[in-house]
């Protein structure tokens, strides 16, 4: 379990996830929180804690199988809430990552947000690492 | 953007076949990004929050060993999503099963482009 007060040099990513949050929503309504998102991603990146990020269309292709041979449409394979856009953090703890996260306005319209570390190197690489040193160990 | 799914990669390969697929990876990161078709990418540690709802329930992952958890993304700068997918298509983690999610990048929040078209025909 990671340590709340870890340090982390490489920012922390918010991925938005949600289902069509905005369904049962007037125009007026979605405005408002379109533009409360708005104002809250702007005094973030005006305070240096957030680079901009992007919205996602919420269409496009999903790419699997050996030599990815197959290609479906959409985003929505298995996995019922889509991404929606991401932001990246500069902030030096998951706690910070975790209470910026806690003001986004969408929330309160039932959407979630993960909060990711951004690695430092690739975690396959390090664990490959680890893996052979254990065979190393275990031959010795 | 390509979101890469899965973090269950490395089940049953040996430390010399990881290796080799996260060098093979980041060649490909590192070719596309001096064809100057990626402009950002990073991979993700596999941990971290979800934070849910009215209340900001803070919930752990699991973004460890699973097959849909987010493991990495690069954002390419290419002009159609046929260029993306077939970017796509040389994800050296394929074989191994990992997805690839391609999206189109939004120029606008996508929520409020429909709102304005959709008030736009209203109109008419």
């Amino acid at each position: 379990m990671q340590n709340m007060n870890t340090q982390k040099q490489n920012g922390y990513m918010l991925l938005f996830r949600s289902d069509e949050w905005y369904e049962e929503l007037s125009h007026d309504e979605i405005q408002k929180v379109i533009s409360q998102n708005n104002s809250w991603i702007e005094k973030l990146i005006a305070q240096g804690k957030a680079k901009p990020g992007h919205a996602l269309q919420r269409d496009g292709a999903t790419v699997s199988g050996k030599n990815g041979r197959i290609v479906s449409d959409g985003p929505f394979a298995e996995s019922k809430e889509v991404i929606g856009g991401f932001l990246l953090l500069d902030v030096e703890t998951i706690a910070e990552a975790i209470a910026i996260a806690q003001r986004s306005p969408t929330l309160d319209y039932g959407t979630s947000i993960e909060v990711r570390p951004v690695a430092e190197e690739c975690p396959l690489d390090v664990c490959a690492r680890e893996l052979a040193r254990e065979e190393q160990f275990a031959s010795a | 953007m390509l979101l890469f799914r899965g973090t269950d990669l490395r089940k049953g390969l040996s430390p010399e076949e990881l290796q080799k697929v996260t060098d093979n990876w980041m060649a490909w990161f590192k070719r596309l990004t001096e064809q100057g078709k990626a402009v950002a990418g990073n991979p993700l540690e596999r941990e971290g929050k979800i934070v849910s709802g009215k209340d900001r329930v803070v919930s752990d992952g699991p973004f460890a060993e699973s097959k849909e958890a987010i493991g990495g993304y690069f954002l390419l700068d290419v002009n159609t999503i046929d260029e993306a997918v077939a970017i796509a298509r040389e994800c050296p983690g394929l074989p191994y099963g990992i997805r690839v999610e391609v999206r189109p990048v939004a120029g606008e929040c996508p929520i409020a482009a429909d709102i304005r078209k959709e008030a736009q025909f209203a109109q008419v």
